[in-house]
Order: structure tokens, then C-alpha cells, then sequence
């Protein structure tokens, strides 16, 4: 009657079951299950529906020489992967698209510049869920596209547990910070950092305490201008990162007021505005 | 010299065990993920190369009790929600939610015919029960699967990506509804319950 494992077998099996559980996280962070996802005509393949979903049957470009996508080869921290889109030329640009191939939710960000911009670097943090092709794709004002990839091993980001309090994530919601770097001037465009204060729950972390999964809220939408004239639009999801940070570069010719808007799944709406150069404190 | 060896075990022993789950007399209802027991009474605990033998000798039903993913409430609807196709063992049949500890009305009387089906009615057919690792889910179907009266019943604790690491091939997906809500119809679109 039936294979019945011996004992030795067994034990072997929960000693090694034991070392699989501690392994758990290491196992898919580092070492990585192999996948058949892995195979480059698997992701191309990916990459064909993607781009079928996303942009219909809108051809796209070898974006190469235009557009440059930075993002770590093997990630630290997949729920915090920094990731740079770069212009070489920004004229006649009407945007970029982010697209994280593997991530279920796999368009991380749509961003439509507007005339106050500087779109030669946009700059995010986002979540990765399984080793993954990135691509950036800029469009110009004509509607063609211009597609690079980039290869990204991470795994696990959409699940990672966003932190041991989801009260505490929720504190001061919506806080905003915008830094400049090398300060403000009138003369040449300025790069700017915003951050978010937003947990960015994406209804598949649980919490650390009650076990439980903490309910998807998350940023969907963040405006910019700089006295009234867009710097950017961006539609975004549950990809960003929890408390987001954008570097952008805008353009302005005199001192005035950076507004904020970013609206969240639960129809949150949270403004906030930066008068500049930022008041002497 | 057998004390020595005892006292330098210790705390090793103590650092490789840091979760020791004892068994719930019952079916599991408390949160899906976290440490798992190393045992389940009246099954056995299969890893990767005794599940490859049991395979090869015994062609086992083999049963995929993974949540499918589920899209994100309130999201955009232009944004779109593609998750990859879910994977498994080759052979396997899907059956999301099967392992729930909360099971809405039907699904446990829905498992139970499935089964009886999928073994032609042979309790004692050899039946494999995996989800992901640290995963309850596949305990409680395991575990569903005895109280059933199957009296060859298989545990897979290491899951797909124990599966998966070994670098064994693996099929794609299709889930099977076991009624009350439990498998999407569309994989992926919509479903009540989180991944």
C-alpha cells in the first residue's frame, strides 16, 4: 500500500522544512527561485502584452540615446527601489511612462509634463515583486513612443510588511517636504524633491502585529505646479513606495509658489503649498 | 565529554527552532501567513526530493490551494491589473481558498466531492496538498483532506517556490472554483478575499 516515507525521511524533511521557513525571506530575496520568468523570451513575451495593455496598438520605439532608465541591478530593498527616467533631449516631450513588467499592478507611474518643467530626470522609489524588467517610455508630443528596458532583481516589495504600526503610518498623512538641490535660482532649471508622507498600502502587507492584511490606500494622483502653470501630472498606484519621493526639475523665471495636490484611493485630498525661494528659518 | 556535547548543543538547538509551532486539534482559523508546524497528524510532511519520488511512484493527486491576486479596491480603472499567470506543478488542480479557516457556505462540502472525485472515490490514493511557504492555507487543506477519511495524505510545506527553487518545471494555472467566492472567474480581476 502507498509509499510511506521512512522515518529518516521525514525527519530530514522538517529539518529541512525548519531551515526553509528561517531561510523564507533570504531564500526569495537573495538566492531567488529560479524562474521560468527568468527566460528572456518569457519577458519579452511579458513585455508584448504589456505593451498591447498599455498602449494599445500604438507602435514603440527603440528609445535608446533618448532615454536612459536607472535602477539597481540586484536591489537592496525591494518595497524602496530607487529608479531615475533621464531625457537626453526634452524638447517636444509630452511625458513618461513607468512600467514595472512583473509587478501585478504593472504601471507604476504616467507622468504629463507641463510647461513649467525640466523633464531631463524624474526620479522615484518603487515597489518590485518579482525579478523584473523595467521600462521607461517617453512619448513625444507627436504620440510616438521611445521604450528602453532595464533588467531588476528584487523580489518581494509588494508584500513587504510596510512597518510594525499601520497607525503610526498613518500619522501626519499627507505631510509634505520639498528640498532643492543646489538652491533656488531664475537662471537655470532646478531640481526639486518632493516627499509625501503616505503609507502607500497596497492591501497585500500584513500587519506585523495583528497579522491581519491592512486595507489598500494608496496615492493615485499628484499634481504640480509652480504659480499656477503645470510642472507635472502623474497617475500613479500601489508600485510607489510608501512615502513617496519624486525628484523633478522645473523651470522658474521668478520667485513664486510651488502647489501640491495628491489625492489618495479613499478620495483623500492633500494640498500643500511651497512659497520660493523656501523663507529663511 | 556527553555533557559537553549537550551544553554546546543547547543553544544552537534553541537558535535553529526559534518558532516551535505545536499543531491546532483542528482546522487552523487564525492568520493565513506566519510559522507553519513541522507536522500534521495523519499526513506526512513531504520537501522537494520526496514529493519528485512520490511523483514518479505513485502519481498522486496533487492539489494547489493558492489565493489567486487580487486587484487593488478603488483602483483606477484605465490602470491596468495584470498579474503573471499563477504557476504550479505540473499535474496540479487549483483550488483557491480551499484551506481557508473561515470557509464561506459550501467550499468545505465543495472540497470534499472534488476530492472524492479527482481520487475516484480511492481514499486511499496518494493526495498532495501545497501553497506557499509559511502558509496555513495548505496545512488546513491537508488537514481538511484527513478529517475527509483519505488515509494517504501529503503535506508540501515548501510550497511553489520550494518547487520552483529546485528548478522543477511548473504549468500554468487555471483556478477552479469551489463555489462561495473562493476562485475569480477571470484569475486576477476580481475576487473577495486577499492574495
Amino acid at each position: 500500500m502507498g509509499m510511506t516515507p521512512t522515518r529518516e525521511e521525514v525527519a530530514g524533511m522538517r529539518r529541512r522544512g525548519l531551515m526553509l521557513a528561517m531561510a523564507g525571506t533570504a531564500l526569495a530575496g537573495s538566492v531567488g527561485p529560479v524562474r521560468a520568468d527568468d527566460d528572456a523570451a518569457a519577458r519579452a513575451a511579458r513585455w508584448q502584452d504589456l505593451r498591447q495593455a498599455i498602449f494599445g496598438n500604438r507602435p514603440v520605439r527603440d528609445g535608446s540615446g533618448l532615454v536612459q532608465l536607472d535602477a539597481p541591478g540586484r536591489a537592496l530593498d525591494a518595497s524602496l527601489v530607487p529608479v531615475a527616467i533621464r531625457l537626453t533631449r526634452t524638447e517636444g516631450i509630452k511625458g513618461v511612462y513607468l512600467v514595472i513588467d512583473n509587478n501585478p499592478s504593472p504601471l507604476a507611474a504616467h507622468v504629463t509634463f507641463g510647461p513649467e518643467a525640466d523633464p531631463h530626470a524624474l526620479r522615484l522609489r518603487v515597489r518590485v515583486n518579482d525579478y523584473t524588467d523595467m521600462h521607461a517610455v517617453a512619448e513625444t508630443a507627436d504620440g510616438t513612443l521611445y521604450a528602453v528596458a532595464r533588467y531588476v532583481k528584487a523580489a518581494g516589495g509588494c508584500s513587504a510588511p510596510a512597518g510594525p504600526d499601520d497607525e503610526a503610518a498613518l500619522r501626519d498623512l499627507g505631510r509634505m517636504k520639498l528640498r532643492l538641490a543646489g538652491g533656488f535660482a531664475t537662471d537655470r532649471p532646478v531640481e526639486a524633491t518632493l516627499m509625501i508622507r503616505h503609507p502607500n498600502f497596497n492591501g497585500m502587507q500584513m500587519n506585523q502585529l495583528t497579522r491581519l492584511y491592512t486595507p489598500a490606500r494608496y496615492i493615485q494622483t499628484i499634481d504640480v505646479a509652480y504659480d499656477g502653470g503645470r510642472v507635472f501630472h502623474m497617475d500613479t498606484d500601489i508600485s510607489l513606495a510608501s512615502d513617496p519621493v519624486i525628484g523633478f526639475g522645473f523651470l522658474p523665471t521668478e520667485k513664486g509658489v510651488m502647489q501640491v495636490v495628491a489625492k489618495d484611493s479613499k478620495d483623500t485630498v492633500f494640498r500643500h503649498s511651497f512659497p520660493l525661494p523656501p523663507p529663511a528659518t | 565529554m556527553p555533557t559537553r556535547r549537550i551544553v554546546l548543543a543547547a543553544p544552537l538547538l534553541l537558535a535553529a527552532a526559534p518558532e516551535h509551532v505545536p499543531e491546532p486539534r483542528g482546522i487552523w482559523r487564525g492568520p493565513v501567513h506566519g510559522p507553519v508546524p513541522a507536522t500534521l497528524s495523519g499526513a506526512v510532511v513531504l520537501d522537494t526530493p520526496a514529493l519528485r519520488r512520490l511523483i514518479a511512484t505513485h502519481h498522486p493527486v496533487l492539489i494547489d490551494v493558492a489565493r489567486a491576486q487580487v486587484r487593488p479596491p478603488h483602483m483606477a480603472p484605465d490602470m491596468p491589473w495584470l498579474p503573471l499567470p499563477h504557476r504550479d506543478i505540473p499535474g496540479s488542480v487549483w483550488l483557491p481558498g480551499a484551506g481557508k479557516g473561515d470557509p464561506p457556505a459550501g467550499l468545505v462540502e465543495a472540497y470534499r466531492a472534488r476530492l472524492a472525485a479527482l481520487t475516484g472515490g480511492d481514499r486511499d490514493r496518494w493526495v498532495v496538498v501545497y501553497c506557499h511557504p509559511r502558509c496555513w492555507e495548505s496545512w488546513n487543506a491537508a488537514k481538511r483532506a484527513v478529517l475527509f477519511g483519505h488515509r494517504h495524505v501529503a503535506w508540501y510545506p515548501g510550497g511553489i517556490e520550494a518547487w520552483q527553487a529546485a528548478r522543477l518545471p511548473t504549468q500554468i494555472a487555471r483556478p477552479e472554483s469551489l463555489g462561495g467566492g473562493a476562485a475569480p472567474a477571470n484569475p486576477g480581476v476580481t475576487a473577495s478575499d486577499p492574495p
